[in-house]
């Protein structure tokens, strides 16, 4: 692609941007915001991001009584001349030009695109940006850069470096049917490729271990198809665990000792608990220690009344709890009393360099995926920080506890501003980067989710966004919002994504790359069996 | 070809008196005074763009009289009173656009204003070509010289390039570009040049500096 001109710089601040005359052969909807561009000063090139686009004329006068039936050639000489259109550029990261004449020095080694510290003079020139700018900033292909997609206009993978990644917690949002769980499966099967972390995926709407239709109908693989057996399977469901050739690891049971005071907290909403319950369940758990539920769910009326004389525990609400924290033991998957080894394995799994999924089957309320989501969490959490404090002690490789990436959807169930304070994964978003545990959180409404939280995202990945509170939300903690904000709202629904934050060098729109055979085979699937085969068997004899 | 011999010269510009009566060169045509070289320095030609033109009796303080009668009228008048063609006089006035010297082309103004009673001669067409390849001459049409607007002298001049050069679409949008940049500031002027060298209609595929095959047909080599 040759190095088209698009225009000259003509004024601009280093703190709000640069402002560009477009040439008069530039459109202004060749252009669009948040496209990558370049400008090339005299001693740096600046990599840049188009923020708004402004119309305007020479002399106000042509506005007050614009040319109405002129002919083509006034209309034709007017544009570009007298009228003609600005763009306002803001710089983000810029490189140091090399002297071309010398002859370069291939082995030494060339600084890459650093932060912006000054700006380019007049006329410095905007072009578009090509491919080997792409790759300047973007990096190629290979060790822990995943390709991503392209550039919205160009053919060249751009990369998200996933150990950066990794390091913090992130973030996907998008509106409903922007492919957040596509994406999701994305970045994930990049994580498990590139081994820079494990996974552990709450999986609410059983999406990610086998094959599943698409909104346009037609078929892609799960994980678990991708990566056998690398990827274990944990269900609640017990059926789930029937179905053929859609086998599942373990069936996760919950007991009924497992289940915290902050669960049920977690939880008011969804049971319909009162204020004092929290109160409740503390005199509770003082008398029966881990057994409270069990016990609370056992008593009869007497027993209740000899146990709020005993405690002073108020008896309706005693009664109100009791009622509504018997949902909890109807659900299928809660039993009386479960041993917390099911869980350790799990952990024990991840730190081999498994990665688990776990499916909720028919149990997917929102009741079953936080309850399970945060139990789970916690003891993993446990865990992790008791690893950590091995490795600290010991310091030796071998105890270093892997990378852990924990993936949850519909993440203002737990991370808005009310319960963000208390629930395990409020505590990881914001701290446990320390001990090796990240979260990838999905949501269609950022806005819901607490602002302190938003703000330690190391990266976002989102797709389109219209309302405005969201768009805020996404952009929580991040320069240069202006540029982004326009780029934001003017995604398409489709398979456009904006990528912003620590994995990637600079905020980038692109379209994203296909999950599809040749997205298996580069994961290093084994696409022996013909897709179509398996499609067809189960068009004959139906599913099961 | 001689056409008229300097009788008034300034800096700016001359006056000159045509060699037919009533026959100025065309308003806005571009003509050229050639000074011979000084015996080291090389000659220079000077170009110039034909700002107005006026005929006259000689004696300025006399206005003609009616000389038409009921059956001599237009032309037969003069052959009628051949001491006319003595009597009367056409001027023409022309502003300095530049001048080249040792085949360098300058579009500002000479150091020296051409001297008086040398020839003008209409430009060749290639000279012409050349010179107008460059459109930096324009501007020096937009200070006011003579009676006529310098609008229509500018417009006139774009025209008159404009069938010389063989209807070179390609300049002409080039130089009313020009224009438009001259007159930035100024909408309603801008708008009277255009109005006044708007060719009608320009053939779609001249668009954005895209040189079509066609448009350079016929035009000199």
């Amino acid at each position: 692609m040759s190095q088209r001109s698009l225009g000259l710089v003509v004024d601009g601040t280093f703190s709000g941007g640069l402002t560009v005359r477009l040439n008069a052969d530039t459109s202004t909807e060749q252009l669009r915001i948040g496209n990558f561009v370049v400008v090339e000063g005299e001693r740096n090139r600046y990599f840049s991001l188009i923020s708004d686009i402004h119309l305007k004329a020479t002399d106000p006068r042509l506005l007050a009584d614009p040319p109405r039936d002129t002919s083509l050639f006034v209309a034709r000489t007017l544009a570009g001349t007298s009228t003609y259109a600005t763009a306002e550029v803001q710089p983000m990261l810029m490189l140091e030009k090399v002297d071309e004449s010398e002859p370069r020095d291939f082995l030494e080694e060339r600084s890459g695109p650093q932060p912006v510290r000054t700006i380019p003079m007049h006329f410095a020139e905007l072009r578009e940006a090509t491919e080997l700018d792409f790759a300047t900033v973007f990096g190629s292909e290979g060790g822990a850069n995943f390709a991503m997609g392209t550039p919205l206009a160009m053919d060249i993978p751009i990369c998200l470096q996933l150990d950066r990644f990794v390091e913090r917690s992130n973030g996907i949002f998008g509106q409903s049917g922007t492919g957040k769980s596509f994406l999701a499966r994305l970045i994930i099967s990049g994580v498990v490729k590139t081994k820079v972390a494990v996974n552990l995926i709450f999986d609410m709407h059983d999406e990610y271990s086998f094959d599943k239709e698409t909104e346009d109908g037609h078929w892609v693989k799960g994980l678990r198809q991708i990566f056998g057996s690398q990827v274990l399977i944990y269900s609640l469901d017990e059926r789930m665990a029937r179905r053929a050739g859609r086998n599942v690891d373990v069936t996760l049971k919950i007991g009924l000792n497992q289940i915290e005071e902050a669960d049920i907290v977690l939880l008011s909403e969804e049971l319909n608990l009162r204020q004092t319950a929290e109160a409740t369940i503390g005199l509770l758990r003082d008398s029966f220690r881990d057994k409270w539920l069990l016990k609370l769910l056992q008593m009869n009326g007497e027993e209740l009344n000899n146990f709020c004389q005993a405690s002073g525990a108020h008896p309706a609400s005693m009664a109100a709890l009791q009622r509504n924290l018997k949902r909890l033991s109807r659900q299928e998957y809660v039993v009386d009393e479960a041993p917390f080894s099911t869980l350790d394995d799990m952990v024990e799994a991840l730190d081999r360099g498994k990665h688990v999924i776990l499916q909720f089957g028919r149990h997917n309320t929102v009741l079953d995926y936080v309850l399970v989501s945060n139990l789970v969490t916690r003891r993993v959490r446990q865990r992790y920080e008791d690893k950590t404090r091995r490795y600290e002690e010991t310091q030796s490789v071998a105890d270093k506890p892997r990378q852990l990436m924990i993936t949850i959807e519909e993440a203002h169930k737990f991370l808005n501003p009310n319960v963000a304070g208390q629930t395990t994964f409020g505590t990881i978003a914001r701290e446990m980067r320390k001990y090796n545990v990240t979260l990838l959180v999905i949501d269609q409404r950022p806005s819901g989710i607490d602002d302190e939280v938003m703000s330690q995202l190391g990266t976002r990945v989102s797709g389109k966004l219209t309302e405005q509170r969201d768009i805020e939300a996404v952009l929580t903690g991040v320069s240069n919002r202006s540029a982004l904000r326009g780029a934001l709202a003017s995604l398409d629904t489709r398979q456009q994504i904006l990528i912003m934050g620590h994995a990637v060098p600079m905020p980038i729109m692109m379209r994203t790359r296909q999950y599809d055979e040749s997205f298996y085979r580069a994961m290093g699937a084994r696409v022996g069996v013909p897709r179509d085969a398996e499609v067809d068997i189960r068009d004959l004899f139906g599913d099961d | 070809m001689r056409i008229g011999e300097i009788v008034e010269t300034m800096s700016t510009g001359f006056v000159a008196e045509s060699f037919e009566l009533n026959r100025p060169p065309p308003l806005g045509g571009l003509v050229v005074v050639r000074l011979p070289g000084a015996e080291a320095s090389a000659g220079m030609d000077v170009y110039a763009v034909v700002t107005y033109g006026q005929t006259g009796g000689l004696d300025p303080s006399r206005r003609a009289v009616r000389r038409s009668t009921d059956t001599v009228f237009d032309g037969a008048i003069y052959q009628e009173h051949p001491e006319l063609t003595r009597t009367l006089r056409t001027e023409f006035g022309a502003a300095l656009v530049g001048f080249a010297v040792d085949d360098q082309l300058r579009q500002h103004l000479p150091p020296q204003p051409p001297p008086l009673h040398f020839s003008v001669q209409t430009a060749p067409a290639g000279e012409l070509q050349r010179f107008t390849d460059h459109l930096q001459y324009l501007r020096l049409l937009l200070a006011p010289y003579g009676q006529v607007s310098p609008l229509q002298v500018l417009a006139a001049n774009v025209r008159e390039v404009y069938q010389h050069r063989g209807q070179d679409d390609v300049w002409l949008s080039a130089a009313a570009r020009e224009i438009a940049t001259l007159l930035k500031n100024d909408h309603e002027s801008l708008l009277t040049v255009l109005y006044a060298i708007d060719p009608g209609q320009v053939p779609p595929s001249v668009e954005r500096g895209q040189v079509p095959p066609s448009a350079r047909e016929g035009a000199p080599a």
